[in-house]
């Protein structure tokens, strides 16, 4: 919809308003400063994103080492089960073998 | 929701340059601000160019963050205590008689002392060209408080022409020694 001023002196208002030119050098400014906030921005980027991944990388390999240490860990506690109970499998053993002696040895002065 | 519209950043500068700048230096009253301003603005844009959705979007969306960096701009100002119309024209030279009547012009500098509310309405309305209901959108006011400024705005600004013309006629009849 076009503008209609409604009396002589809002057409004076609106002529003494209308748009300025802009500067000639508006425009280079803009893009100068774009083009030098583009560039950190894409170096700031990379960065994180490196630090990302090494954050990440650290993470998953600290991960993996304390599942090996906890798996390590059970197999010791597994194997040292297994050793007490040959040991007390021997000695259970032994003390038999030393009742079934005693106990002959019993009879044999009767 | 999907929008075909692609926006081309400098296009886009080249078509409002003159807009955000003309606002920018209305409004605050200072012409290096004003660029300054216009710089910040259309950097902010292509930050969130991603987001605009139509050509009328950015022009939209190019007028509201204006007139909010301008207020900004001037409440810094206000703070530091600097009267920045006073320094106007001394500083940056183009003197608006050059380029308009002398009433014209000199409704330009009258403009410069209206309420900043009652200046941005007028601003829009009469620069941008804008209805009261679209100036309500950009600057994220109601409506009837939109239309009072205006109203107010231009009953103020009408008087002090009004007063502005009887100096001037008289101060001409004294120079012609009527």
């Amino acid at each position: 919809m076009e503008f209609e001023p409604v009396d002589e002196f809002e057409r004076e208002l609106h002529e003494a308003l209308v748009r300025r030119p802009a500067p000639p050098s508006l425009k280079r400014k803009i893009m100068e400063r774009r083009g030098r906030a583009l560039r950190p921005r894409s170096y700031a980027v990379l960065w994180q994103r490196l630090a990302a991944c090494l954050v990440l990388a650290g993470a998953l390999g600290g991960a993996v080492g304390w599942q090996r240490h906890v798996q390590e860990e059970r197999r010791k506690g597994e194997a040292a089960r297994e050793q007490v109970l040959t040991a007390l499998r021997i000695t259970g053993h032994a003390l038999n073998h030393m009742n079934i002696q005693l106990a002959a040895h019993g009879r044999g002065h009767e | 929701m999907a929008h075909d519209w692609q926006p081309d950043f400098e296009q886009l500068v080249d078509e409002h340059q003159s807009m955000v700048f003309s606002l920018g230096w209305r409004m605050t009253g200072d012409r290096g601000l004003a660029e300054e301003i216009a710089q910040d603005v259309f950097l902010e844009l292509d930050r969130n160019l991603g987001r605009m959705e139509s050509a009328a979007h950015a022009c939209f969306w190019l007028r509201r963050v204006t007139m909010s960096r301008s207020a900004d701009a001037m409440r810094r100002r206000r703070v530091r205590g600097l009267d920045l119309w006073v320094e106007m024209e001394e500083r940056h030279g183009m003197r608006v008689e050059e380029r308009t009547s002398p009433l014209g012009a000199r409704v330009e500098q009258l403009l410069a002392t209206l309420p900043e509310a009652q200046r941005a309405a007028l601003v829009l309305r009469y620069q941008e060209e804008m209805t009261p209901e679209e100036i309500a959108d950009t600057l994220g006011a109601p409506l009837a408080t939109v239309k009072s400024h205006l109203q107010r705005g231009l009953k103020l600004l009408r008087a002090k022409a009004a007063s502005h013309l009887k100096e001037y006629v008289r101060v001409k009849e004294q120079a012609s020694g009527i």
